[in-house]
């Protein structure tokens, strides 16, 4: 009898849509609500505690954001870097997006125009820019290191494109560290990007590209005035994307410059920084607090270029 | 409608359990403890006699499970272990080891383990982050389980820092020691006949070294604080402790300022400001020279002289077969500062976990693997570490440079433990960003030394 009503139940189309449709969406949403919700929770419950992982959780209400507040303090009157930690992982943050996003946003653009013209072998560059999105960023920063020594091909390569160039130390100088790391994130995002510009550039109908030929204008002028402000919704959605990426950066930080940021800790982030606050010096609540500073400024940063120009769209 | 909507309902949280299950056996890793709570031993209740016609009556017998992790030092130390696992496990049929590897970041590993209620039975600590544990009360007190016998066959310095209000925590599975290797064939070339006797002589060789055969006499990290410590110790200054504000002032004491800024100096003055004035520079770190450690730069003969540890010696038999030690290189003890010789000691105890289930089935192993036995297969044998254990000196298996390096220990007056106080890992790290700087000329000796003492201060309030 059971039985026979299950599948009676199971035979209806309606009844078979829901099932199916709630089975498929709960993979997601269970891992989405165990590995972010959860954690979510538990991180802002956590900033409110002390702990070391072995005892007791123990109440120190806004202790932990007081500390960081204090780091930040530190960091602004000007303490070495090794006593200012998330201040100086801030600092290069903030440098590291300011260049990263404006350039593989460019790049990006620059990029898909090019595999959207009708190119002899345009498949095979398309292909090519793209790799790098399908590697392991820990093998891309590792080979990245070999090309950047100091008798690496880069530095071969520049003194024999540039007359007098020096070759440059980029990993153990200071003054280059978060450079080279940029330029590897560069190089490693702007083909994912491309591929996200490209689909949006087939979208844009050709018939508006036929009238402006029709007007007279170059492909430089359609490019400016047609293609970009047509990209506009995708042009937010990328740069959104881009900053919390950068603003999270912890991989090519931890293979190229280490876990303490290398020389004069030019490559330390704020991700590192929580790193290490919640398994070196074993204060979770500490790392905590300062993952809630790091959402709050990925949300600003985020919610204000949306406000500004996401929009004008609609 | 209603009993329609029932059913549904039903159905619908029925196959979500089964996704939610097939999520945690498809992800989960360890499915033996499924609850959160504290034990993390599995007793698995096995039936040892089959019913016969004659007998209704089944023998239930418990068989212990306990669960073992450590780092691992390769694929043979691996194999080594679980052959005396084996062979354990055929002595003990009651128990059961699970020897789990954990590769990476294995104190932070063993940690979280720990937060989640899940931390392995019997575990490695090194003597740097052992405070930490035996502070929180992670580590069951092994004297309660060990005879006194047993105790007092292991070297009595390598216990110190595992002992707190009388008991002990965990006694060393081995050790290494810091030692001087030098290459004798550029020592030859260099027309130097016997290794540097004093810290301001081993110096003076490299400068020796650097002008004659045109390498660098000597390879040091850039920062590492430990290395620098037997400098200090050797010369008169206390051996380094920091578990309050206060004691930042290590760093006020003159033998230290001093000392520290000759160690600083080694590599600001022997290779920043050398190159800086076009000249070869005598002190290196060894990604100067292409090698990634010490022991590549060693090994690659491109420096004369390096201190390190005992786990450079399986490295060089390997790595560089023809660089014979004896013929090619030799090791001496560390040179001696104004009062005495010191070297640095790094041990790694086998801990028991406090909320071990089964504690004394964890001691039972952990006798086995650090008694006499284990301490000739895994370690005389193996020849990557020292024996913890006394009385291995003259064994015939134990190799003759490890011996050699033995043979040192009266000649020390100071055998330090790598272990600052109860940040020793933070600190540590910190106190070599900053020498790290100061060696590179990004600060002077003085804010090095300044920042240091900011560290310590920072680190310890609160």
């Amino acid at each position: 009898m059971p039985l026979f009503k299950f599948s009676s139940f199971y035979e209806k189309a309606r009844n078979k849509e829901i099932v199916a449709g709630l089975v498929l969406i709960s993979f997601a949403v269970i891992l989405n609500m165990v590995f972010g919700y959860f954690a979510m929770i538990f991180a802002f419950f956590l900033s409110f505690f002390k702990w070391d992982y072995i005892g007791q959780m123990q109440f120190v209400g806004l202790k932990n954001f007081q500390i960081v507040l204090r780091d930040l303090s530190r960091g602004l009157h000007g303490t070495s870097y090794i006593l200012a930690p998330f201040y100086t992982g801030l600092k290069n943050i903030l440098i590291y997006t300011a260049i990263v996003v404006p350039v593989q946003t460019f790049l990006a653009i620059v990029l898909a125009s090019f595999a959207n013209q009708k190119i002899k072998g345009q498949q095979f560059f398309k292909v090519s820019y793209f790799l790098p999105a399908t590697t392991s960023a820990v093998i891309v920063s590792l080979i990245f290191i070999w090309l950047f020594m100091k008798n690496g091909f880069i530095n071969y390569a520049l003194v024999h494109v540039i007359p007098g160039f020096q070759p440059i130390d980029w990993i153990n100088d200071r003054r280059y560290l978060l450079l080279a790391i940029a330029l590897v994130a560069i190089w490693g995002t702007s083909g994912h990007f491309m591929v996200s510009f490209l689909a949006a550039m087939q979208a844009i109908p050709k018939e508006i590209y036929e009238a402006a030929m029709l007007d007279g204008a170059g492909p430089i002028r359609r490019f400016f005035f047609i293609t970009i402000p047509m990209l506009r919704p995708m042009i937010v959605y990328v740069v959104v994307l881009g900053l919390i990426g950068a603003l999270q950066m912890f991989d090519l930080a931890w293979v190229m410059a280490g876990a303490n940021g290398g020389p004069g800790g030019a490559g330390y982030t704020v991700a590192l920084d929580i790193y290490n606050e919640a398994f070196t010096r074993i204060r979770p609540g500490v790392a905590a607090a300062k993952s809630w500073f790091l959402f709050a400024i990925i949300f600003t940063t985020t919610y204000l270029f949306q406000k500004k120009y996401g929009r004008a769209i609609r | 409608m209603g009993k329609k909507t029932l059913y549904s309902l039903i159905l619908v949280s029925v196959l979500l359990l089964g996704v939610v299950a097939a999520g945690c056996i498809g992800g989960g890793g360890t499915t033996t403890s499924p609850s959160p709570t504290t034990t993390t031993s599995t007793v698995v209740k096995t039936e040892t006699q089959v019913q016969t016609k004659t007998t209704t009556e089944t023998k239930v017998q418990e068989k212990v499970f306990v669960r073992f992790a450590g780092w691992s030092a390769g694929e043979t130390e691996m194999k080594n272990y679980q052959k005396m696992i084996d062979e354990f496990e055929k002595e003990n049929p009651n128990i059961g080891i699970k020897y789990e590897v954990i590769t990476q970041m294995f104190h932070e590993n063993i940690l979280a383990s720990f937060g989640a209620g899940v931390a392995p039975d019997v575990f490695y600590v090194d003597s740097a982050w052992a405070p930490i544990f035996i502070d929180k009360g992670a580590l069951y007190p092994i004297s309660d389980l060990a005879d006194k016998s047993f105790i007092d066959k292991f070297y009595p310095f390598l216990l110190e820092p595992f002992k707190k209000n009388g008991k002990l925590y965990g006694l060393p599975k081995d050790w290494s020691m810091l030692a001087l290797f030098y290459n004798k064939k550029l020592f030859e070339q260099a027309g130097i006949t016997k290794p540097p006797e004093t810290w301001e002589e081993l110096e003076q060789d490299a400068k020796i070294i650097a002008e004659k055969t045109g390498k660098p006499g000597l390879a040091i990290y850039l920062g590492n604080f430990n290395r620098y410590v037997p400098v200090a110790v050797s010369n008169g200054a206390p051996k380094p402790w920091f578990e309050k504000p206060e004691d930042a002032s290590w760093f006020d004491n003159p033998v230290v300022k001093e000392t520290l800024t000759w160690y600083i100096n080694l590599y600001k003055v022997g290779k920043v400001d050398m190159e800086n004035q076009g000249k070869k520079p005598y002190v290196v770190q060894p990604g100067d020279v292409g090698a990634g450690w010490l022991g590549d730069a060693f090994g690659k003969q491109e420096v004369a002289m390096v201190i390190s540890g005992n786990w450079m010696i399986p490295f060089l038999a390997d790595q560089f077969p023809d660089f014979k030690y004896g013929e090619d290189w030799d090791i001496a003890p560390l040179p001696a500062g104004k009062s005495g010789r010191a070297t640095m000691a790094y041990t790694v105890i086998l801990g028991i976990n406090a909320k071990s289930g089964h504690p004394k089935d964890a001691w039972k192993f952990v006798e086995f693997i650090l008694g006499p036995k284990g301490q000739k297969d895994l370690v005389v044998k193996a020849g990557q570490t020292l024996p913890s254990m006394k009385g291995f000196e003259n064994d015939p298996d134990m190799w003759p440079q490890h011996k050699k390096t033995l043979s040192f220990m009266s000649q020390y007056d100071n055998v330090i433990i790598f272990l600052w106080g109860p940040k020793s890992g933070t600190l540590e790290g910190k106190f070599s960003d900053a020498m790290a700087a100061a060696m590179r000329g990004e600060m002077t000796p003085e804010e090095a030394i300044q920042t240091m003492k900011e560290v310590v201060q920072q680190e310890l309030s609160g």
